[in-house]
């Protein structure tokens, strides 16, 4: 299901929080609301860890993870890192890489399988995503941008991409990825995807402008919804018919 | 395939639906398969290498590829010198388009994005004629115009509208779309070539025109809205609920409490927004234009009724401050030096002084500690204007400027 909040009046949610199949990083900060809205959907499945990187709240563009892994900047203090250390399970390497394209976030968008990166990262940096976070790397631009990290996101099961990206970028993308993949906007047109919402397998979180048809989209390209629409039909025919004549 | 995987027939596990979202010809007619990576084929839009690197990478698409943000913005910082040259003209009595006179409109500044990591800017014509570089600074030129809001200024009016009040959750949408529907009373201001023309500009930068005007640069807004009018939408309650919640002072409280409600109908809730380094010459420009847009609707409105909503006896203004706070130890400045109260926007000071009353209240988030502003704390200001007023501020606006 995919879920609409806001971090202190700031719609952008995929730059405060990151969302992941094992753990979920939030920004401190704000009121106790965001935090909240993040425990109510996944506090029985997943640890939701309040955390700040380089002493800023932007964590959701400065680190980059899945299931496997946790990358950080350099900009990410000693207390930080043991932090998350402590917090994340155990099977979730946590690692500070030196990279100098240091928004991670920005740069490497990444599911449990596949990740996209910047085309300009380090050959080291390539390394160790493919090491700690157990994917297949490939370097790319979306719609002609290099920040692939910002533009799109995806997860095991489909992604949303920038909404200029050509037809053959889309199928070109998809095959890489192996996912279903759609141009769409978030947050009433915005074309910062990835900086609008976040998403795993089972949940999304989108920023509280985005509009009924940007969430449908999302719900259903990121296969959100429980079952099939016949489902609720059957759900709902007791209260739909009266009686058989 | 790199790691031995098959290469799938394409969308061939997706349901019907999620095909139809995917904008591909290939996935409705007959699926044709992709060129693999490390073919010989080369792949259609491979303008590159014709050589693929090895496994785990693609060629770059060059087409459009843009200098990162980062890039494009760190040069335009260090310009900090705005010098219009050549100011553009006030706005006619009912147009809004100020004619650009200059035609070298060059790069737009920056927009304020804090935490947005995109730039909107597709031009790479980074075609930058300082005349004088003055130290380190170059001189850019850059034409203003005033528009009517529309409802493509959502994204700018609402990075400008983000601090307005503190950071307690309130209906900011609900506020932006109510500004953007009143197009008669009501301006922003942008650079002269954002909107749809068609003579202007090289042909490579018409060429991402589309994506230019889908977000603009607002660099300034002004407007007012008559709390009665809108007395039933939910972000004039919350900012009501607001600012009687912060007003300290039980006697300001009661006489803003009348401007809220029994006066309402005839209050205007000025909003000024702009960022740090817009031209201070524009400002008395940006004024006039709302004043006068206030006079003409009090005409030109269709309905009686929208025609008294625009007679407006008192205004309403929610604006920032810095106070300084009392020094912690003798510092070695003397503190007569420092200013008591500093007003980033300098005619809240005339505001100010004509207000009929005003109070005070912390801003509880988190401020950019400057060197130059440790010394201060910012202060949310609200104060209440006559209308009758208003002329002798316009005088003092003016003044101001043309010293």
């Amino acid at each position: 299901m995919a879920t609409r909040i806001q971090f202190e009046n700031n719609c952008e949610v995929g730059v405060f929080s990151k969302l992941t199949n094992a753990y979920c990083l939030v920004a401190i900060g704000g009121s106790e609301n965001f935090y909240s809205a993040f425990e109510a959907e996944l506090a029985d499945a997943i640890p939701v860890v309040k955390t700040s990187i380089g002493g800023t709240r932007i964590i959701g563009r400065l680190c980059v993870g899945n299931k496997n892994g946790l990358l950080l900047p350099h900009t990410t203090t000693d207390q930080e890192l043991q932090h998350l250390r402590n917090c994340l399970p155990d099977q979730v390497v946590v690692q500070r890489i030196d990279e100098r394209l240091s928004a991670l976030g920005n740069c490497i968008a990444c599911n449990d399988h596949v990740a996209l990166t910047h085309p300009d990262l380090d050959k080291a940096t390539e390394e160790f995503i493919a090491d700690v976070l157990g994917v297949e790397v490939f370097r790319q631009t979306i719609a002609g941008n290099i920040l692939v990290g910002s533009y799109c996101a995806f997860s095991n099961r489909g992604g949303l991409v920038h909404p200029h990206t050509s037809v053959e970028d889309l199928d070109e993308l998809s095959t890489l990825l192996q996912v279903p993949l759609v141009a769409g906007t978030v947050n009433r047109g915005s074309e910062v995807i990835a900086a609008g919402m976040t998403v795993n397998d089972w949940t999304a979180f989108c920023g509280s402008d985005t509009t009924a048809t940007e969430l449908s989209v999302i719900e259903s390209v990121f296969k959100l919804r429980e079952g099939q629409p016949t489902a609720i039909v059957e759900d709902m025919r007791k209260s739909l018919i009266d009686s058989y004549v | 395939m790199p790691g031995g995987r098959k290469l799938p027939a394409p969308f061939a596990g997706f349901s019907p639906f999620a095909r139809s979202l995917i904008f591909s010809a290939a996935a409705s007619s007959c699926p044709k398969p992709l060129p693999l990576p490390d073919a010989s084929t080369s792949a259609a839009d491979a303008d590159a290498d014709a050589e693929t690197p090895r496994q785990g990478t693609l060629p770059l698409v060059p087409e459009r590829v843009t200098p990162s943000p980062v890039a494009r913005i760190t040069p335009l910082n260090a310009r900090l010198a705005f010098s219009p040259v050549d100011m553009p003209r006030p706005p006619s009595k009912r147009a809004k388009r100020a004619e650009p006179s200059s035609d070298e409109v060059e790069d737009r500044g920056s927009s304020g994005s804090e935490e947005e990591s995109f730039s909107t800017s597709g031009s790479d014509s980074d075609s930058d004629d300082g005349e004088e570089s003055s130290e380190e600074l170059e001189t850019v030129q850059a034409d203003f115009a005033f528009f009517d809001p529309k409802p493509s200024d959502f994204h700018g009016v609402r990075l400008l509208l983000k601090t307005y009040l503190d950071s307690k959750p309130w209906d900011l949408t609900g506020f932006v779309d109510l500004i953007l529907a009143q197009t008669t009373v009501g301006t922003v201001a942008k650079l002269a070539d954002d909107d749809d023309e068609e003579g202007e500009g090289n042909g490579a930068e018409k060429a991402n025109s589309s994506n230019n005007t889908d977000d603009d640069d607002l660099f300034g807004l002004i407007s007012v809205l008559n709390l009665g009018r809108y007395a039933e939408q939910k972000c004039i309650k919350d900012l009501k609920e607001y600012l009687l919640a912060v007003c300290a002072d039980k006697g300001t409280k009661k006489q803003l409490r009348s401007l809220l409600e029994e006066k309402a109908s005839s209050v205007g809730l000025l909003v000024c927004r702009r960022f740090v380094n817009f031209p201070y010459e524009l400002v008395p420009k940006l004024y006039d234009a709302l004043f006068d847009e206030v006079s003409w609707a009090t005409e030109d409105e269709p309905t009686k009724e929208l025609q008294d909503s625009f007679r407006f006896k008192h205004y309403l203004l929610v604006v920032r401050m810095l106070e300084r706070t009392p020094a912690k130890h003798k510092s070695k400045k003397s503190k007569d030096d420092d200013e008591p109260v500093i007003y980033p926007k300098l005619e809240d000071e005339f505001f100010h002084e004509l207000s009929s009353w005003s109070f005070t209240f912390p801003i509880r988030s988190e401020q950019a500690a400057q060197q130059e502003m440790k010394n201060y704390k910012e202060m949310g200001l609200v104060m209440a204007i006559k209308a009758d007023a208003v002329p002798k501020f316009r005088k003092k606006l003016e003044d101001l400027v043309s010293e």
